[in-house]
Formats: structure tokens, C-alpha cells, sequence
């Protein structure tokens, strides 16, 4: 695998899926949806597949020596070492204003969501429905990208809206907790965000390998 | 017995891939021949798994295609013709990625064959003419000492130079106990070079036997293998 993420890396890429992970700072920008920040580093990966279906990636990688299904496995984990690197910059910007930039009035008269671990939960659960929703659709035909790209979107920009949304339901306040208040509930919804991610993932690329191994290349 | 295809069927809304059997031995240059559109590329890419047959099974060094395809294609080369991988990337950066998946790669034999090619690794396979990136797709199935190579039309696009280059380049391979199987739609290849004869029509084998035989068998007095292809083709196209 580790070969197949190296092919993906240095031939199937393309820069702006690298360029876009810095968009995890994104997090840093007040008075902004901060969570347009990980829609902005799927929209890197998606030039990615763009690139590797104008390169004929999908049938040249085929053609390796690997198993057909891995394939499929070296295109998620390029994908989620991508999303990884967006969620390093997105936890480093969450963890300065915790922290150093705490006391900031900027930041604290914050009319959009806070930048915390609640935040960091709903990155989470966009990275595994771009997985979930284009990456598995992608994989239903392994070169038609349009309608699952459309649909993740239409899906990414209501969770945003939900998100930043949801912290003015009364008694759902809590969610938009500052810096480190509530770091307990916090916690827990960064954890639940980061198994709903791992779920939606497995669940597609499971899917999506018995798909591919189905499909005429 | 060295790959071993059997009774392998795919169905298309316009086309049908009818029982197609045939098998490759060590040493032996086999020709896949038949018109555009006959079964061709349908039957190869079924061999690599690009293409799911619905029935009929693959095999290669007695182990089926289905459970050890990343062991098998170890030891398979394969090359398409003029599809480009990768058109703006540098073929020394897509050779070196290639290279790192074959336990066998061989530089030694990479750099001749990149120098009988005379493959210029600095470009990019967009700056390649159509015969060139035939070359180039020789070039990574040369070069890992595979053990079978399955070439798709191999020598289209080639000038006759080249093509004579490279149907000597068969010649030494099978001296050296290599299985070279290639389909192409031009006769005199199949004549210069070929032991075996399968050919392939409107999706069934059509004849499978060795060149002597073949001719023995399907030529009339004074036909060339060329008019006897001709004249088959032209039956079946009227049956």
C-alpha cells in the first residue's frame, strides 16, 4: 500500500490538493464559517481525481502488480492523508485560539461559530461524507465524477449550515463552548466526529472495492 | 502451459465474447489476429482483469487470475498501444514509479531497451508521437523480466523499421522461454514472426493452430496467409 500511496502521491496528484490543506487555517479567520475550510481542502482532492481520470490513472494502476481492490484502497488513503494534513492545521488553529489567542476581542465577539473541538467534530464528519458520498460514488463507474461531486456539495453546505446553526437551538449553546469551557463535552463530540468519520470511510471504501472489482476498465 | 484461457464469455448490449479458449506456452510467439471490433482487445483486457468476464476463467503458472493477480501480473508485461498514462508527467518520474512495484525490474535491460527505443526520459509523454508512446508502453513490459507479455497491437503505429526491431525483439525473448502473445490487425507481422496462429471472429475463435498447420489447413493452392485471412474473414463476414 505504501507503493500505491507513493504512485498517487508523485504521479496521480495534483498540487492542488496539497496547496488547499493549508485552507485548515481557515480556522483561524473570524467572523467566517470556518467549516468552509474543510470544504475548500476536499475541493483540493477533488482536482485530484480530475487530474487522475485526464491521466487514465485509474486503468494504468490497474495494470500493476496489486490486487484490483487496491487500487481503491491507495486512492482513500491518499484521500485521508490529505484530509489528515487539513485536520493538523485545523487542530493547530483550534488550539491557538484556545489558548494563546484567547484573550482576543476578535475572538471573542465571534458572530459565526467558535473555532473548538466541536468545530474540529463537524470537519471530521465532512471529510467522511466526501469519502462516503464522492469518493464511493466516484468508484460506482471509476470516471464519472459530476453528480457525486454535486451531491457532496449540496450535503457538505448543509452540514455547515447545521453547524453553525445548531448553537442557537436553546440549550444547545453549549456546542459553541469558547477556548477551553466544557473542554468534556468538547471531547466527546471531537471522539464521536472522529468515529463517524472512520465509519462513513470504511463503510465506502468497503463498498466501494467490491464495486470496482465489478466494474470494466 | 503458461496461461490458460477457458470458455471466457462477456456479453454487450452490441457484442458478445462467445466461449473463447486458448492457451500460451513457454517459448512460443503467439499471433492474436482478427478485424476491428472482433473480440481483440475484449479477450486481452478479460486476461488482466480490466474486464469482468461473465463466465469463463483465466489462469496463469496454474494459478487462477482471481486470487493472486498482484503474484501473476509480477510476472506478466503488458502493453496497450498508444494509450498515454500520465501525459504531463516526466517518463523518468513514471518509470520510477513503475519500477518500485516489480520485485524483477531489470535496469540493465530498461536502459537497453530505452536506448534501442531511444526514449528520451527528460519528456513528457504528451511530447511523443503516436509511435513513440508505443515504445514507451514496450519499454515498461520489456523491463522487468516478465514471463508472458501481452501485447494489445504492439506494432500499429510503428514505422517499419521499428516494427521489424521489435518483431526481432520477439524472436529474442522467445529464445529466452518468454510467452509473447500479441493481437494486431496486420498479417505480415503474424507471418515474419509467429509459431501460433489464433484467430479471433465477431467475438469466437475462429481457427487456433499453429502457422504450418494453419496454412495447411485453411490455405488454398497458391494463397498467401494474407489472401487466406482475407478470404476467411470475408466468409464469416457473409455467413
Amino acid at each position: 500500500m505504501r507503493k500505491l500511496l507513493r504512485k498517487e502521491m508523485r504521479l496521480a496528484a495534483s498540487p492542488l490538493s496539497y496547496l488547499f490543506t493549508a485552507f485548515g487555517l481557515m480556522f483561524l479567520v473570524p467572523g467566517y464559517p470556518i467549516l468552509c475550510g474543510a470544504f475548500f481542502v476536499t475541493l483540493g482532492l477533488f482536482q485530484s481525481f480530475q487530474a487522475a481520470r485526464e491521466a487514465n490513472d485509474i486503468v494504468f494502476s490497474a495494470l500493476l502488480p496489486v490486487a484490483k481492490k487496491d487500487v481503491v484502497k491507495g486512492k482513500y488513503l491518499f484521500v485521508c492523508l490529505i484530509e489528515a494534513c487539513g485536520l493538523i492545521l485545523m487542530t493547530a488553529s483550534v488550539l491557538l485560539r484556545m489558548t494563546v489567542f484567547s484573550g482576543s476581542a476578535v475572538y471573542r465577539s465571534n458572530a459565526l461559530m467558535n473555532a473548538n473541538f466541536f468545530a474540529l467534530a463537524a470537519a471530521c464528519v465532512i471529510f467522511g461524507l466526501f469519502n462516503l458520498i464522492f469518493v464511493g460514488g466516484f468508484f460506482k463507474t471509476a470516471y464519472k465524477f459530476a453528480r457525486p461531486f454535486v451531491i457532496y456539495i449540496i450535503v457538505c453546505f448543509l452540514v455547515i449550515l447545521a453547524a453553525e446553526a445548531l448553537h442557537h437551538v436553546p440549550g444547545l449553546e453549549m456546542l459553541n463552548a469558547f477556548g477551553t469551557d466544557r473542554l468534556g463535552l468538547q471531547l466527546g463530540l471531537l471522539a464521536a466526529g472522529i468515529i463517524l468519520f472512520l465509519l462513513f470511510t470504511l463503510l465506502s471504501c468497503r463498498k466501494a472495492c467490491k464495486r470496482f472489482e465489478r466494474i470494466d476498465l | 502451459m503458461i496461461a490458460e484461457v477457458n470458455g471466457l464469455v462477456k456479453k454487450y448490449p452490441s457484442f458478445t465474447l462467445s466461449d473463447v479458449s486458448f492457451s500460451l506456452d513457454r517459448g512460443r510467439i503467439t499471433g492474436f489476429i482478427g478485424r476491428n471490433g472482433a473480440g481483440k482487445t475484449t479477450t486481452i483486457k478479460s486476461m488482466l482483469n480490466l474486464v469482468r468476464p461473465d463466465s469463463g476463467k483465466v489462469s496463469f503458472f496454474g494459478l487462477p487470475l482471481s486470487g493472486h493477480e498482484a503474484e501473476i501480473k509480477q510476472r506478466i508485461g503488458y502493453s496497450s498501444g498508444t494509450i498515454s498514462w500520465y501525459p504531463r508527467k516526466k517518463i523518468r518520474d513514471i518509470v520510477r514509479s513503475v519500477k518500485s512495484f516489480y520485485e524483477a525490474w531489470d535496469d540493465t535491460a530498461y536502459r537497453r531497451y530505452r536506448d534501442l527505443f531511444a526514449i528520451d526520459e527528460a519528456k513528457t509523454p504528451l511530447q511523443l508521437s503516436e509511435g513513440m508512446k508505443v515504445k514507451l508502453n514496450l519499454l515498461l513490459a520489456l523491463s522487468h523480466k516478465a514471463e508472458v507479455l501481452i501485447l494489445d497491437e504492439p506494432t500499429s503505429g510503428l514505422d517499419p523499421f521499428s516494427r521489424n526491431e521489435l518483431l526481432e525483439i520477439f524472436a529474442d525473448l522467445k529464445n529466452e522461454g518468454v510467452a509473447v502473445f500479441f493481437s494486431t490487425h496486420i498479417i505480415s507481422d503474424i507471418e515474419k514472426c509467429a509459431d501460433d496462429i489464433l484467430y479471433i471472429s465477431r467475438g469466437r475463435i475462429a481457427a487456433a493452430a499453429t502457422k504450418e498447420d494453419f496454412v495447411r489447413q485453411y490455405s488454398e493452392e497458391g494463397e498467401t496467409l494474407e489472401d487466406t485471412m482475407l478470404r476467411m474473414e470475408g466468409g464469416a463476414a457473409h455467413a
